[in-house]
């Protein structure tokens, strides 16, 4: 491993920079959800709960973060991939089979039931999947490397396919989270593309999961309602029940203008907006800062992503690569289809906007995952990778890319 | 293509259509949004004018007879609102109230925000705030008390479920009673809760209607009730109506027709004709009482004077038909009387007479005669007309003197003794009024005014006519034989010493299947009169009326009616005899 050198600055600040956005805008919005909340279902929230809720989460994902970045080396992790994978497949299994039964354990909302309930805290399995698959898929593809066995297929293939296949099968069909399904799919096929898997291989396996998507959405009437409402809303239909959420997120949005209403003055949080501090964040910071905030936030986000993959692109281990991209891929696909979604240039899938939606789970493992790339970070090589290079210019900058002759 | 590098794009590809397409929405379509946004936040909300309470006099005092109590209405959500506790707040505080089965409400999916107790008084509505079950909300509101019950329920009228005044003033006053309603503009949230956050947020205040002072006299109101309800139990008559007015201002200080209703239940009626006001509303033939009107022409004209002699015979014939006089006398047949003899008997023979006597030709009804006695009656005394009070009124009928009609001067001759025509009680009070005052016609009004911090201010708007119509040597042969058309009442005591009190009396057929009923055994029974101080103009006018479907009511009835009504109004308005 090349010699531990400084961190990655910018990930470490547009991390913490969208976590401290997330928290202003809960702070703004969090006492007219509470409002609504108990006008409408007749709960007790105090103004100040849902801050709190989200102060709580920011300060549990800091420690993760941390945690990740300076306390548990990855190399430790890695060891650990399989039965990482196991114990999150067990979780998701266990959650299908105790939702069957009804147990109290296990909450549900609108009919899906993806999250544990322990007292007043909920957890939710798949986020410990998505990591874990992340971490088991750069240790995977890593050994079929080095083994030669890249695109085999008994070797490669197929326990590749009876894993992302399991671990699919639990989110999507079990627990109905369609969400968590694209952010698996793009870390399943973000990593697999940095893998060297034979292009062929590649967009066969594509076109056929693809094919499989369309299907299961197509065969679920509650999809088809989704794709049918986002269709009629990018096609500036009739507004109905099934619009009612993108037609409310596209009017927060296009409410906002050049500027924005500004801290504290939206009106769309005000219970018109589904979801407002959860999936629809961003429709309401579309309401409050404007053409000029989202195009902040967007170019923050854009920027992290972007310095994740010079990160991957200078370290030379394959499995630490590989478990960057899978960073990478999970939060770009996050933010792409969260953001997409809310502008009806995609159907509505029900997933976060990493570090900024309400809500502990999602947030705390990310910033975990967020934590060891800032980790691996501290590892890169100046000169890149031989194989890749994404630097647009031919000179790298930063004094915090090692050089491989100081290899120790 | 290096793999990375796809990655690269793929993140820059994502963001720059992200981008773009918010350049679309925010920039480009930004207004059309904060359109669709506007219409959705932006709520309307109505502020309700608090309607104004109407008071009639209490001696020289407004006193309240119509009120607003603030009542509150129990709304709850199904979906949240805990339904064995808000059963039991509702059972313990509010029974009489529920207008909803809570049972069924709870059982009807997606039900929200529904009205479960209305009407319901503030103390009991306290009581349920003070359970303190969550989402349950009283939403306030106004409810129109009558605490006087049936009385002046003719004049009052009442207030229906939509808030609109209904007969009465309460129908006749609806603007000025409900004032201006209100209006609230504002930015709010999903549950139409106001905020405070919108910039064009308006709030124009409502103006309350306004308090309306009435002239009727409340005490004195509530005693002609009782004095026509014994008449109501005492006679053959199932309805009687009544009306006392000073004939010097034309403000009526009582009017009232039975059987009345209660305008806080109005709904518990068995027949809705029971609101309408006798009074103002149905024209009807007053018959002899209108003797009165062709005989102060004549007089006014200078074609006659009381003492003007005529040949009484016991019928006489017009345009080929007879007509009798009402009661047959033999001791008066074929003699010698003068007019006020003809008034005094009643004889319709001697009101065909004056007639004769104002077209110029003692022995005929001439076109002349027509129309001065058209223009006497329906321009002068406005017979057949609105008076222009302050109260919803029907007009009624009068022939026009040239009139295409066989039998026309058959038919002038019945409206000198009033059939053949058709009037209300208000225009036939209104006229003798100018018949007994010195000759000046007013119009007639019940409302003194508006209750304006204190004062009571007249009401804008409302035109006041005052027209010399007779002279007042005319109005004193009038009184005068009116007065004397008494005199046996005076004389048997029935009349108090020390006052005028003059009148006539008129009982008319009714009209059954498009004829008069010759069987006599529909009549209705009226009376017009007036009490004065010995020798003093009018105080009070007085006209009663009596009926019923199927009854014979003479205008003697009529009479003993107004002879108690009279006695009781000049005890009860202290009117002051003669020399006092």
């Amino acid at each position: 491993m090349n010699r531990k050198h400084k961190s990655d600055l910018v990930i470490l600040f547009t991390t913490l920079g969208l976590m401290a956005l997330g928290l202003i805008v809960i702070y703004a919005i969090g006492p007219m959800r509470a409002n609504v909340l108990n006008t409408t279902y007749g709960t007790d929230y105090g103004p100040n709960d849902f801050f709190l809720g989200q102060l709580r989460s920011v300060g549990l994902s800091l420690a993760a973060f941390f945690l990740a970045f300076k306390v548990i080396p990855y190399k430790y992790i890695k060891k650990f991939a399989k039965p990482l994978l196991i114990f999150a497949l067990v979780l998701s299994g266990l959650l299908w089979i105790l939702s069957l039964s009804h147990s109290s354990i296990v909450k549900c909302e609108l009919g899906e039931c993806r999250w544990f309930q322990f007292g007043g805290t909920s957890f939710q399995p798949a986020e410990v999947l998505k990591i874990a698959l992340v971490v088991y898929l750069a240790d995977f593809l890593a050994r079929k490397r080095e083994e030669g066995k890249i695109g085999d297929p008994k070797e490669f293939w197929l326990p590749l396919i009876i894993v992302c296949g399991l671990s699919l099968g639990l989110v999507v069909v079990a627990q109905g989270d369609l969400g968590t399904g694209v952010a698996l799919m793009a870390i399943i096929f973000g990593m697999l593309l940095v893998s060297k898997v034979p292009k062929w291989q590649y967009l066969l396996m594509l076109l056929i999961v693809l094919v499989g998507a369309v299907g299961s959405v197509a065969l679920s009437s509650h999809r088809m309602e989704r794709v049918n409402a986002w269709f009629t809303t990018l096609t500036g239909g009739e507004s109905s029940d099934s619009t009612y959420h993108i037609d409310n997120a596209m009017l927060a949005i296009g409410a906002g203008g050049f500027a924005g209403v500004g801290i504290g003055n939206s009106v769309q949080a005000t219970g018109y907006l589904p979801e407002s501090i959860n999936d629809s964040v961003f429709a309401i910071m579309g309401e409050t800062f404007g053409f000029v905030g989202l195009f902040l936030v967007i170019a923050v986000f854009c920027i992290m992503l972007l310095r994740m993959l010079k990160v991957a692109d200078h370290t030379p281990d394959d499995n630490n690569r590989f478990f960057i991209v899978g960073v990478f891929s999970w939060t770009l696909a996050q933010v792409v289809v969260n953001i997409m979604a809310m502008t009806a240039l995609v159907p509505v899938t029900g997933i976060t906007l990493p570090l900024l939606s309400y809500g502990g789970t999602s947030m705390v493992f990310i910033a975990f995952a967020i934590g060891l790339v800032l980790q691996l970070s501290c590892y890169t090589s100046r000169e890149g990778i031989k194989h890749e290079n994404i630097s647009s210019g031919g000179r790298q900058r930063g004094s915090h890319y090692s050089s491989r002759r100081r290899h120790s | 293509m290096k793999r990375l590098k796809v990655l690269k794009y793929i993140t820059l590809g994502a963001f720059l259509i992200i981008t773009v397409r918010l350049f679309f929405i925010q920039i480009i379509e930004h207004d059309k949004w904060v359109e669709k946004a506007n219409e959705q936040h932006t709520i309307l909300e109505t502020i309700t004018a608090k309607r104004g309470e109407i008071y009639m006099m209490d001696g020289e005092e407004p006193t309240a007879v119509v009120l607003n109590q603030a009542v509150y209405q129990v709304i709850i959500d199904p979906a949240v609102t805990p339904k064995d506790e808000i059963k039991n707040a509702l059972e313990k505080h509010a029974k009489e109230y529920i207008t909803a089965n809570l049972d069924e409400v709870y059982n009807t999916e997606g039900l929200r925000y529904f009205i479960v107790a209305k009407n319901v008084p503030y103390t009991n509505a306290s009581k349920i705030a003070e359970e303190g079950i969550k989402n349950v909300w009283l939403k306030e509101g106004n409810k129109r008390v009558y605490p006087e019950g049936e009385m002046g329920s003719t004049v009052l009228g009442f207030v229906n479920s939509d808030g609109l005044g209904q007969y009465g003033v309460e129908g006749s006053l609806n603007t000025l009673l409900t004032g201006k309603d209100g209006l609230l503009k504002s930015i709010s949230d999903v549950n139409n809760v106001a905020l405070s956050i919108g910039k064009d947020n308006i709030k124009i205040p409502a103006e309350d209607g306004k308090n309306v002072v009435l002239s009727i006299d409340r005490g004195l109101e509530k005693g002609v009730e009782e004095v026509l309800a014994d008449a109501i139990n005492s006679t053959a008559a199932t309805n009687a109506a009544a009306l006392v007015m000073n004939p010097n201002t034309g403000e009526v200080v009582a009017m009232t027709a039975l059987p009345g209703y209660n305008p806080g239940d109005y709904g518990n009626v068995k027949d809705a004709s029971i609101y309408i006001n006798q009074v103002t509303e149905v024209p009807y033939e007053p018959a002899s009482i209108f003797k009165n009107f062709i005989f102060s022409a004549a007089l006014n004209e200078g074609k006659m004077t009381a003492d003007t002699t005529y040949v009484n015979t016991p019928s006489t014939e017009v345009d080929g038909n007879t007509i009798w006089n009402a009661e047959q006398r033999a001791k008066l047949n074929n003699q010698t009387l003068t007019m006020r003899d003809a008034l005094y008997w009643s004889l319709n023979v001697g009101s065909i007479q004056a007639l004769k006597f104002l077209g110029g030709n003692p022995n005929e009804i001439t076109a002349e005669g027509r129309e001065k006695m058209y223009d006497y009656y329906y321009n002068k005394f406005r017979l057949g007309h609105a008076t222009g009070i302050e109260l919803i009124e029907q007009e009624g009928f009068i022939w026009e003197p040239h009139a295409e009609i066989y039998g026309l001067n058959a038919a002038y001759a019945n409206m000198t003794f009033g059939q053949n025509l058709s009037a209300t009680m208000i225009q036939t009070a209104t006229a003798f009024s100018s018949v007994v005052n010195g000759g000046v016609w007013r119009t007639p009004s019940v409302v003194k005014g508006t209750l304006e911090n204190g004062t009571i201010k007249p009401l804008e708007n409302h035109e006041k006519v005052e027209d010399q119509i007779l002279t007042a040597e005319t109005s004193a042969t009038m009184r005068s034989l009116l007065i004397n058309n008494r005199s046996y009442k005076a004389r048997a005591g029935i009349d108090k010493p020390g006052y005028d009190v003059g009148g006539k009396s008129g009982t008319a057929q009714v009209i059954v299947d498009g004829a008069y009923d010759e069987s006599m055994s529909n009549l209705v029974g009226s009376y017009i009169g007036f009490v004065a101080p010995s020798g003093q103009m009018p105080s009070y006018v007085i006209m009663v009326k009596m009926w019923g479907e199927g009854k014979a009511l003479s205008g003697g009835e009529a009479q003993n009616l107004f002879d108690t009504l009279s006695n009781y109004v000049i005890d009860y308005l202290k009117i002051k005899p003669e020399g006092v």
